[in-house]
C-alpha cells in the first residue's frame, strides 16, 4: 500500500520534471536562462505577500471553476460551455449593480444581489447547454462553444451599446462603479476575503458533495454508465442537468467575482479565461477534489508570476501558458504509463 | 500452434487467482476450461492474450519457444486471439469499422476489399450481420460473433473464446462448433472456456479443470459427466424438483400489443402473466424475444395495444414509473447496461435501493454490501470495484441489485455465465421471489434451462410471437423445431 | 477518505493563515526610498500594445529609451497591457510590480489605463504618476480630480492630423477620405474631425468644390485589433479601399490601412495611406505611404521626469503643440510630421505651405461649424476654446460616420 503511494508519487514527480524540462528546453533555445525564469516567476508569485495577494486574487474564479466542472465531469459531461458561463455571470452581476446603482439601498445587500444574480445568470447559460443536449442532442461540447461564442459577443455588444460610457464607445469597457460597490477588499491589497472565502466554501461543499452524499453518488453512475445509471432507477437527464446548473452557478460566481472584487465592471475579456484554465486544472487532478486547492494555487501562481518574465527577462509572459499545457500533457501521459506498469506488476 | 504454461501465477492484491498452472495444449487441439466462478479461468486466458501479464517467473511457451506477451497487440502478432467474456467497450461505430479495428499496416483501408472479407466470412458461419448498421444495436451474441469474425480476418492461430456460447442460439451454436471443428482441422488451436459441461463433451478433445486458482484435473474425452462435477466444485451437484408457485392473481396483461424496431415487428400479443408465474421466452437471437421484454419493461415503444399491471394501465409509460409499480429489468450487457465499471459493490447496492436523505450512510451501506454478498454468494467485498469481480460474480452482482418487495422480473439470460452449481442457487433465490408473488419473465438461448424453471413458454421466430406453451406438454426437441421456424401451423 | 481530507483541511487553513496575514496593514512593502546617489532614477512604463508596434505604444518606447540617454535614468516597462493580452491583471496591480522592481515614477501610456492610474496614483501617494493622453488633472477641465502625484501630458495632434488630412486632399483623385478611427472618445473625435478640417481646407484651396469632398470614418472599437472582439481593422481598410477610397487615414494604434493599400494598389487602383503616432511608421510600407503625423514622447517625458528627480515636481496638464520652429526637431517638438515617399512634390510644396499658414496662426477650429447633426458649434468667426476642443461631442457637419455607437 504504501509502496504503492510511494509510487504514484514517483509518477507524479517525474511528469513534472518532465514539463519543466521541456520549457527549460524551450527557454534554452530562446537563449534565456531557465533558472533565472523559474526562480522570477517563484518570487513573483509568493515573493511577497502583495504578490501572493494577487495570486490569490486569481486563484478565486479559478478555484470556482474549478470546483464547478468538477461535477459536470462526475456527471461525465465536458462542460466547454464554462467559459460563457463564466461571462454570463459577470454579464448578469453588473446587469443587477446597473438596476441598484441609484437605489440608495445598502450597498452590502447590492453586492449580495448581484453576486447571487451572477450565479443565477450562469447556471441559465449552462441550463441552456443541457437543455439543448437533453432535447435538441446537441453533444455539449458544440453546445457550449456555440454559447460561449454567444456570451461574449452578447458583452461586446452591451460594453459597445447600451451600457457604454457617455460619449464613448470602446472595448475597454463599462464605466467603473464606486468604490462602495466593491466587495470589501484588504487594506493596500486588491484582495477580497470575502471572495476567497466563497471560493474555499464552494469546493470544501463540492468536496463532500461528490465523496458524502448520495447525490453525488448517482451522479457518478451517470457519469461512469448512463445506460446502467438509468436501469438503476436514476433520473439521468434529471441528473446531468443538475450537473450543469450547479456548474453553471460556481463559474457565474466567478464571473461575479470578476466584476465584484477584480475589475469593478463589465469588459470584453472579463473571463480572463479562467474558463478554459479550470478545465486544464481539473483534467490536470483528474478530476478529485481534494487536489483542486493546490493545482488551482499553482495555475493561479504561474499566471501571477509569469508577470516578471517580460520586466525583467524581456520574455513572453505566455511561457505560464505553455508551462501549464506542458503539465498537463504530462501528468496525463505518465498516468496512462503508470496505469500500464501497474497492470504489469500487480 | 502447441501452447505450453508452466507455472503461472497470478495475484490481484491478496487473491492468488493462478496458482502454478502447468498446461500443454497441442496444436489443433480444442481444449476444454472448466472451472467454478472465480476459479482463475478468465485470469488465465487473460494472461494468455496479453490483456493482464502474469507474475515474474511463469512461462508461456508457443511451438517450443518462450515468449512474453506485453499487450493484446502483442498476442495478436504471435497469432493468439480472445474472445471476452464481456465483451470489451464498443464504440457506436459500423460493423465494418469495428471489424478493420487493430488491423495493422496502411492508414488507407481497403473498404470495399473488407466488405467482400466481412461477407465471406459471415457466409462461413452463417452469421446474419449487416456491416453498415451499428455495433451499439448488436445483442450480445451478434458481438460475440462480430468478435470471432475479426479475430479470424486479423490472422489467428490460437483462438480463446471465454464462455461464448451463452448468448447465442442453439442453431447457431450448432454452426460454431462445426466451424470450430474446421479450424481445429486446419490446425487453428481452440481455447474453450465454459461452464456447460455438454459443450465441452461435444466440442473438446481434452478438457482441463481449475478450482480456486489451481489446475485439479485434466480430462481426455469421452468424459464421465459425474467426475467433471466433482472436479469442479469438489463435490456432487444434483437439480432440485421442478416445481410451480403460479397463483390466480394476474400481474401483467399484455392485449394486442404491437412492437416495431429497426429490424423486426411483432404484431398481436397477448398474454396474462399470473403472480408467482415463471415465463420462459425462447428464440433465436434477435427474433424479437428482447424487443418484447424491453416492452414489458417499458423500455421499448409499443406502437399499438395495451399493458395492463395490477389492473393499471401502463401504456407508453417510461420505466421508471414500471418500477415504481414493482418491475425490474436485467439486460444481458452486464457492464454496459447493468453495472457501473469505477464503483463497488456497496455503491451499486445503495444506489439501488434509492435510500432518501442527504449524506452516505456508510455503515448502513456496508451491512447492506455485506448482507447481499453473503446471500448471494458473492466472491469480493463491499469495496471491491465490480469490474474486478469474475464474470459470474457479477452476474450474482447484478441479480443482487433486485429491489424488494417486487412484483415483476424481467431477466436477460440471468444465469449468464454462472456456474452449475450457481445456477440452481439462484434460481432457487427467484423461485422464492415467486412465492412472495413476483412473476418472472426471462429469455435464455439455454432450452434445458427454459424447460426446468419456466410455468409456461413463448417462442419467438422472425417477429412471429407463439401461443404460450405448457412447459410440462413440450419438450426441447419441439422447442428446438419452432425456434427454427418449423411446425408454427399448431403452436 | 478521511486520510484525504485530512490533508485537505490542513491545506485550507494554511491558506487561511496566510489571508490573515495579508490582513496586517503593516505588511505593505515600502520600496527603498532613500535610494544612494550614483544609483539611476528608476521609472516605469506601462504600454497598451507591444512595444515595437510600429505605432503608439513604440513612440512611447523611444520615450522612454529618450529619458534613459538624456538623464542617465533607467526604464522598465511592461508591454501589451490591456485584459486580452494580460487576462486577470489591472493596470494598478502591473504598475505595482514595477514599482517592486524599484521604479519611482510610473507613466500610464494609454487611455485604456486611466481607471488604472486613477486606482494607483489614490494608493500610492509616494510615486508619481503621468498619464499619458488624460485630463484627470486639467483644472479646466470636465474630470479635474486634484491629484499632486498626478501629471497629464498630451500632445496637440490635431495639427498633426490636419496635416495629415491636407496631404490626403492633394493626393486623393476620388476626393473620397477614409479614417481608420479606433474607439469612441472625446481624443479620437477631435482627431478625426481635425483631419477633416485639414482635408477640407486644402481641397478647397486647391480650387475644387467642397462638395465633391468625401470625409468618411469608421471605427475599430479599440485603440488596435482584438481578434474577436472589435471588428478588424484590415477589413475596414480593405472596404474603403475597394469603394473608392483611395486615402486611408489611420487613427489607430499600427498602420495596418498600408498593407490594403499597397495590396490595391498592386491590383491596379493607385492607394494611398497615413500612417499614426510613431515617427518611422511608414517605413512598413513607403511606397503607398503619404506620411506621418506622429508623437515625440521624449522631451515631455525629460522635463517631468527631470522635476521628480530633482524634488521641482508639480502635478500639471500638458497639452502642447508642435515646436514651430521646426515640427520635426526631435528634441523640441512634441508633434511632427514626417513626410512619406508617396507623396508628390507638388503635395509636398502644398503640405509645405499649410504647415507654414499653421506656424502663422491659421485656426481651422473656427467657426462658422456645425456638428453632425446640424446643431452650431462655432458661430462664425468664433474660435473653438480648449474646453470645445478637448470635448469635441461629435464629428463635424460633413462628416460621415458615427459620432457615438448605436
Ligand atoms: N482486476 C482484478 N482485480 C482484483 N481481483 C480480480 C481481478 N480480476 C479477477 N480477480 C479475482 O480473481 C479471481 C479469479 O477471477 P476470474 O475472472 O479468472 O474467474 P473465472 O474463473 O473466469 O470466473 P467466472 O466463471 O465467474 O467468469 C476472482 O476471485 C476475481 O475476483
Ligand atoms: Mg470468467
Amino acid at each position: 500500500m504504501l509502496k504503492a503511494r510511494l509510487k504514484n508519487l514517483a509518477f507524479q514527480l517525474a511528469a513534472l520534471i518532465l514539463a519543466f524540462g521541456a520549457v527549460s528546453i524551450i527557454l534554452i533555445s530562446a537563449g534565456a536562462s531557465p533558472w533565472e525564469a523559474y526562480k522570477n516567476m517563484f518570487l513573483g508569485s509568493f515573493g511577497s505577500v502583495r504578490k501572493f495577494a494577487e495570486v490569490l486574487v486569481a486563484f478565486v474564479p479559478l478555484l470556482l471553476v474549478t470546483a464547478g466542472l468538477l461535477v459536470t465531469f462526475s456527471a461525465g459531461l465536458w462542460n466547454i460551455g464554462v467559459e460563457g458561463q463564466v461571462v454570463m455571470g459577470a454579464i448578469v452581476t453588473t446587469w443587477v449593480y446597473r438596476l441598484f446603482l441609484e437605489s440608495g439601498w445598502n450597498p452590502a445587500l447590492i453586492i449580495v444581489l448581484a453576486i447571487l444574480g451572477g450565479m443565477v445568470g450562469g447556471a441559465i447559460w449552462a441550463a441552456l447547454t443541457g437543455l439543448l443536449k437533453t432535447f435538441g442532442g446537441v453533444n455539449e461540447i458544440f453546445g457550449g462553444l456555440g454559447m460561449n461564442f454567444v456570451a461574449t459577443a452578447w458583452t461586446i455588444y452591451l460594453i459597445f451599446g447600451p451600457w457604454k460610457r457617455p460619449g464613448v464607445a470602446s472595448m475597454s469597457g463599462t464605466e467603473p462603479f464606486p468604490d462602495e460597490f466593491s466587495l470589501p477588499l484588504l487594506a493596500n491589497l486588491r484582495l477580497s476575503p470575502w471572495a476567497l472565502a466563497l471560493g474555499l466554501i464552494a469546493i470544501v461543499i463540492i468536496y463532500f458533495l461528490l465523496q458524502g452524499t448520495y447525490f453525488g453518488l448517482r451522479l457518478k453512475a451517470v457519469g461512469k454508465n448512463f445506460r446502467a445509471a438509468y436501469l438503476l432507477g436514476i433520473p439521468t437527464w434529471r441528473y446531468s442537468l443538475y450537473s450543469f446548473l450547479i456548474c453553471g452557478a460556481l463559474a457565474g460566481a466567478a464571473g461575479a467575482v470578476q466584476v465584484a472584487a477584480v475589475y469593478h465592471r463589465l469588459l470584453p475579456s472579463i473571463s480572463s479565461g479562467y474558463g478554459y484554465l479550470g478545465l486544464m486544472v481539473a483534467m490536470l487532478i483528474n478530476y478529485q477534489a481534494i487536489w483542486a486547492v493546490p493545482v488551482a494555487l499553482l495555475f493561479a501562481a504561474l499566471n501571477i508570476g509569469s508577470i516578471q518574465l517580460p520586466i525583467v527577462m524581456k520574455l513572453d509572459s505566455s511561457l505560464s501558458g505553455v508551462l501549464q499545457g506542458a503539465l498537463v500533457l504530462f501528468v496525463l501521459l505518465m498516468e496512462g504509463a503508470r496505469q500500464k506498469l501497474i497492470k504489469r506488476a500487480s | 500452434m502447441q501452447i505450453e504454461l508452466k507455472r503461472i501465477h497470478k495475484h490481484f492484491g491478496k487473491v492468488h487467482a493462478n496458482k502454478d498452472i502447468n498446461l500443454l495444449i497441442p496444436s489443433g487441439a480444442i481444449q476444454g476450461i472448466l472451472g467454478e466462478n472465480g476459479a482463475g479461468k478468465s485470469t488465465l486466458m487473460k494472461i494468455l492474450s496479453g490483456f493482464i501479464q502474469a507474475d515474474s517467473g511463469s512461462e508461456i511457451i508457443l511451438d517450443g519457444k518462450r515468449i512474453t506477451i506485453d499487450s493484446p497487440a502483442d498476442a495478436i502478432r504471435f497469432g493468439i486471439g480472445m474472445l471476452h467474456q464481456d465483451p470489451l467497450d464498443f464504440p457506436p461505430m459500423r460493423l465494418v469499422d469495428n471489424f478493420l479495428l487493430g488491423l495493422p499496416g496502411g492508414l488507407l483501408l481497403n473498404h470495399k476489399k473488407a466488405m467482400q472479407d466481412f461477407a465471406a466470412l459471415a457466409r462461413e458461419f452463417g452469421f446474419a450481420l449487416d456491416p453498415e448498421s451499428y455495433v451499439d444495436t448488436l445483442t450480445v451474441g451478434e458481438r460475440q460473433q462480430l468478435e470471432i469474425m475479426r479475430l479470424l480476418f486479423l490472422g489467428a492461430r490460437v483462438l480463446i473464446l471465454d464462455e461464448p456460447t451463452t448468448g447465442i442460439s442453439a442453431a447457431q451454436k450448432e454452426k460454431l462448433f462445426a466451424t470450430l471443428k474446421k479450424l481445429s482441422a486446419q490446425s487453428i488451436t481452440v481455447i474453450f472456456v465454459s461452464h456447460k459441461l455438454e459443450d465441452v463433451e461435444n466440442l473438446c478433445g481434452r478438457a482441463a479443470v481449475l478450482r480456486g486458482g489451481e489446475l485439479v484435473g485434466e480430462l481426455q474425452a469421452p468424459y464421465e459427466t459425474l467426475k467433471f462435477v466433482e472436479l469442479m466444485f469438489g463435490k456432487v451437484v444434483t437439480l432440485g424438483e421442478k416445481q410451480s408457485l403460479a397463483q390466480e392473481a394476474l400481474t401483467l396483461s399484455l392485449n394486442n400489443v404491437a412492437l416495431e424496431d429497426a429490424r423486426i415487428k411483432i404484431k398481436h400479443v397477448n398474454l396474462d402473466v399470473r403472480a408467482g408465474e415463471v415465463i420462459g421466452l425462447a428464440g433465436m437471437e434477435g427474433s424479437g424475444q428482447d424487443l418484447f421484454m424491453r416492452a414489458c419493461a417499458g423500455l421499448a415503444r409499443t406502437v399499438g395495444g395495451r399493458i395492463q399491471f395490477k389492473g393499471q394501465n401502463l401504456t407508453g409509460k417510461s420505466y421508471h414509473t414500471f418500477k415504481r409499480h414493482g418491475v425490474n429489468f436485467l439486460p444481458a450487457a452486464r457492464l454496459e447496461e447493468a453495472l457501473v465499471p469505477g464503483l463497488n459493490l456497496m455503491e451499486h447496492f445503495i444506489l439501488a435501493e434509492h435510500p432518501s436523505g442527504i449524506f452516505i450512510d456508510q455503515p448502513a451501506g456496508e451491512k447492506l454490501a455485506a448482507e447481499r454478498i453473503q446471500s448471494f454468494n458473492i466472491r469480493g467485498g463491499p469495496l471491491s470495484n465490480i469490474e474486478s469481480l469474475s464474470g459470474g460474480n457479477q452476474q450474482r452482482a447484478e441479480l443482487a441489485l433486485l429491489q424488494t418487495p417486487l412484483d415483476l422480473i424481467l431477466l436477460e439470460h440471468p444465469t449468464r455465465g454462472l456456474d452449475i452449481e450457481s445456477v440452481i442457487y439462484i434460481w432457487g433465490k427467484l423461485k422464492e421471489r415467486c412465492q412472495q408473488g413476483a412473476s418472472i419473465i426471462f429469455i435464455s438461448s439455454d432450452l434445458d434451462e427454459i424447460l426446468q424453471y419456466s410455468d409456461r413458454i413463448l417462442v419467438f421466430f422472425a417477429g412471429q410471437v407463439s401461443n404460450p406453451i405448457e412447459a410440462s406438454q413440450t419438450s426441447v426437441e419441439q422447442l428446438g423445431q419452432l425456434i427454427g421456424g418449423k411446425g408454427w401451423a399448431d403452436a | 477518505m478521511r486520510k484525504n481530507f485530512a490533508r485537505f483541511a490542513m491545506f485550507a487553513m494554511a491558506l487561511m493563515l496566510a489571508l490573515s496575514a495579508c490582513g496586517q496593514p503593516a505588511a505593505t512593502q515600502a520600496p527603498a526610498t532613500s535610494a544612494p546617489a550614483n544609483e539611476p532614477f528608476v521609472f516605469g512604463m506601462l504600454y497598451v500594445g507591444p512595444y515595437n508596434d510600429n505605432g503608439w505604444s513604440q513612440a512611447q518606447y523611444e520615450g522612454g529609451l529618450y529619458v534613459e540617454k538624456q538623464l542617465g535614468a533607467k526604464m522598465l516597462y511592461l508591454d501589451k497591457v490591456n485584459p486580452a493580452d494580460r487576462p486577470g491583471t489591472t493596470p494598478d496591480q502591473l504598475a505595482e510590480e514595477l514599482v517592486a522592481k524599484g521604479a519611482k515614477l510610473i507613466i500610464f501610456s494609454s487611455d485604456d489605463m486611466k481607471d488604472g492610474a486613477n486606482a494607483f496614483a489614490k494608493a500610492h501617494p509616494d510615486i508619481n504618476v503621468i498619464m499619458t493622453s488624460g485630463d484627470q488633472v486639467w483644472a479646466d477641465g470636465k474630470n479635474y480630480t486634484a491629484t499632486p502625484n498626478m501629471t497629464n501630458i498630451m500632445g496637440r495632434m490635431e495639427y498633426g492630423k490636419m496635416i495629415a488630412g491636407c496631404a490626403s486632399a492633394l493626393s486623393s483623385k476620388t476626393g473620397q477620405i477614409g479614417y481608420l478611427g479606433p474607439l469612441i472618445n472625446d481624443e479620437t473625435r477631435r482627431l478625426a474631425a481635425s483631419a477633416y478640417l485639414g482635408a477640407k481646407y486644402c481641397w478647397e484651396k486647391a480650387g475644387k468644390n467642397a462638395a465633391d469632398l468625401k470625409f468618411k470614418v469608421d471605427w475599430v472599437g479599440f485603440w488596435f485589433h482584438i481578434p474577436g472582439t472589435t471588428t478588424d481593422p484590415v477589413q475596414i481598410s480593405d472596404n474603403f479601399y475597394t469603394t473608392g477610397y483611395d486615402v486611408v487615414i489611420s487613427g489607430i494604434d499600427n498602420p495596418v490601412n498600408l498593407g490594403e493599400a499597397q495590396k490595391q494598389t498592386a491590383e491596379g487602383t493607385p492607394s494611398f495611406g497615413l500612417a499614426y503616432d510613431y515617427v518611422a511608421a511608414c517605413e512598413a510600407a513607403p511606397d503607398v505611404c503619404l506620411g506621418t503625423p506622429y508623437f515625440n514622447w521624449g522631451p515631455e517625458y525629460t522635463k517631468a521626469i527631470a522635476s521628480a528627480q530633482d524634488g521641482s515636481w508639480k502635478s500639471q496638464f500638458i497639452w502642447l503643440g508642435p515646436d514651430w520652429s521646426n515640427i520635426n526637431n526631435l528634441d523640441t517638438s512634441l508633434v511632427g510630421f514626417e513626410n512619406g515617399p508617396a507623396l508628390s512634390a507638388d503635395a509636398a510644396t502644398a503640405v509645405k505651405s499649410f504647415i507654414a499658414e499653421l506656424a502663422g496662426g491659421l485656426n481651422l477650429w473656427t467657426g462658422p461649424l456645425n456638428l453632425q447633426d446640424g446643431s452650431a458649434y462655432l458661430k462664425d468667426g468664433e474660435v473653438a476654446t480648449d474646453q470645445q476642443v478637448w470635448y469635441l461631442p461629435q464629428l463635424l457637419e460633413g462628416m460621415e460616420g458615427l459620432s457615438a455607437s448605436k
